[in-house]
């Protein structure tokens, strides 16, 4: 894996902040998308930041993740291309959904510089605004430890049990092939026990970028590379655990109906899953509003109707648009109020769905998505 | 399960060949069971897997995509899209559990009534040993 090496000063996000300080500086791009600490200082905002001054109060990984990061994005770089340069920092996660949209045309790519960092995962919004000062120190101490790892087996606590459900099985924690995430430059902070973080370009753009700023580019130890290797396999295989833990509880009609009935039909989960990115939703329109005879039917033939009707249809419906997508970001979890597994259930359908096309969402732009494509010869089991 | 049970299938046939198919095994009297209720849709790339859903999920017993074999496609290649979603939304039933056999894609071109009359008899017997869908009964759907 070739690299920059950066030394770390006062700490790791200080560290990333000054690198992009520099980049402003030598005028590689004009602006910065990146989480600031919102003044009341009980949360994080994306901020397009011009002013350089502003960036002491960025924060590269905020502990909880408020707007998926691509969210963001597609509202500013929807309409095309971006007359300024701008660098964008977020995690994996994030990026994965930014080259999801850029595909289905959300977001103009060029002009935007995309920066991951490895990820530790991200606290449960709802635990964050119970306390959110003990919340960044809990978050503070599993990001740290990364740093203090001596390479026994419990020193990393990223995606521990105090992070979310989704993050603790999450296994494109990180940037380059690696985590199937296609930025520009990657972050990579773990294993890197010289306390320094190293830099990787993972494009064209981020090589630039580097020699534009002058470091040098060079082998780097393989440090990284063993660390976050492990950690995958890790995480691969909790992930496959808790698929099966999740089977009982979804398999089958009955446990849908149980898994969906406490849902309340806010669809704040397709409001800010950001690859549901449709100006107007199918469940929204005019469709869904049926004329009273339908529902007095319905009720009439089966004794008796809930309302509001059709819970199980928005969200498997939502699966059949979206989960060949489905990057497992985990906002939708964070954002359902009666606290259902709505990452989980996703992203386990979603990892089958995915499989059938040999799709990974967010790896590449050049892996077209599935149901824009076809071959002549294929899929002929699913034809009787 | 009920003897008398007549299970109701929902065709999404397509306009071009899949209904002209239809139409030709009735102009023919070829005899199948009056179990299929058609809906027109111009290719069966405009079914969205959602219409197929919601047939099931409101207590259709069986749902059938139908169109032009693959190449015939009178828009050129619109079931081959088809398909695709198709293979997507089986596995979505498969992972979910929920019964897959109930939703089917056939291939019938305008001049196959007896292969129509064929898939018709066949899927309805398939259907009959499944039993009615259970989703008929469900208050909190």
């Amino acid at each position: 894996m070739k690299g920059t090496k950066l030394k770390v000063t006062k700490s790791v996000e200080k560290t990333i902040v000054n690198f992009l300080e520099k980049g402003l500086d030598k005028k590689c791009f004009d602006i910065v998308l990146i989480p600031l600490k919102v003044p009341a200082g009980d949360s994080f905002a994306w901020v397009l930041v011009q002013d350089k001054s502003l960036l002491a109060d960025a924060n590269p990984l905020p502990p909880v993740m408020t707007v998926q990061g691509a969210k963001a994005l597609s509202s500013v770089a929807r309409k095309g291309k971006m007359s300024k340069r701008i660098a964008v920092v977020m995690r994996p996660c994030e990026i994965r959904a930014v080259i999801e949209l850029s595909k289905s045309n959300q977001i103009d790519l060029e002009n935007i510089l995309l920066i991951s960092i490895d990820c530790p995962g991200a606290l449960p919004l709802k635990n964050y605004i119970e306390n959110p000062k003990e919340s960044e120190n809990k978050f503070n101490e599993i990001l740290r430890s990364a740093q203090n790892d001596k390479g026994t087996q419990n020193d990393i606590q990223w995606g521990n049990e105090s992070t979310r459900p989704i993050c603790q099985v999450c296994d494109k924690f990180t940037g380059t092939d690696i985590g199937a995430c296609q930025s520009d430059l990657h972050i990579g902070i773990l294993g890197v026990k010289d306390g320094n973080i190293s830099l990787i370009p993972n494009s064209k753009k981020g090589e630039d970028i580097l020699n534009e700023m002058s470091f040098p580019v060079e082998k780097l130890s393989n440090n990284w590379e063993n660390k976050v290797k492990e950690l995958v396999k890790v995480r691969k295989e909790k992930r496959e655990k808790l698929q099966e833990e999740l089977k009982p509880q979804i398999v089958g009609l009955d446990n849908l109906l149980e898994t969906f009935s406490t849902c309340i039909n806010c669809q704040n989960c397709q409001n800010v899953c950001p690859v549901c990115y449709c100006r107007q939703c199918y469940f929204e329109s005019e469709k869904m509003k049926l004329t009273s005879d339908d529902y007095l039917m319905r009720a009439e033939s089966k004794g008796g109707l809930v309302f509001p009707p059709d819970a199980l249809l928005f969200h498997i419906g939502r699966m059949t648009h979206m989960s060949l997508s489905c990057i497992g970001c985990g906002a939708c979890e964070d954002a359902c109020p009666m606290s259902i597994k709505v990452a989980q259930i996703f992203s386990f359908v979603g990892d089958k769905s995915q499989e059938v096309f040999n799709y990974t969402p967010g790896k590449s732009i050049e892996d077209a998505l599935p149901l824009k494509v076809f071959e002549e010869d294929e899929f002929h089991t699913v034809e009787t | 399960m009920e003897d008398n049970f007549e299970p109701k299938i929902i065709g999404f046939l397509c306009n071009w060949c899949t209904y002209a198919g239809a139409d030709l095994a009735g102009t023919s009297r070829i005899q199948y069971p009056p179990s299929i209720v058609p809906i027109r849709v111009m290719c069966s790339s405009r079914v969205d897997p959602l219409f197929v859903l919601t047939a099931f999920l409101r207590g259709a017993d069986a749902v059938l995509v139908a169109g032009c074999h693959p190449g015939d496609c009178h828009y050129q290649d619109g079931n081959y899209y088809t398909r695709r979603r198709f293979a997507c939304l089986k596995k979505i039933f498969d992972s979910l559990g929920l019964e897959s056999d109930r939703i089917r894609l056939s291939w019938i071109s305008a001049s196959e009534g007896p292969r129509f009359a064929k898939v018709i008899t066949e899927y309805t017997e398939t259907t009959k040993k499944l039993g009615p869908n259970s989703t008929k009964k469900e208050i909190f759907l």
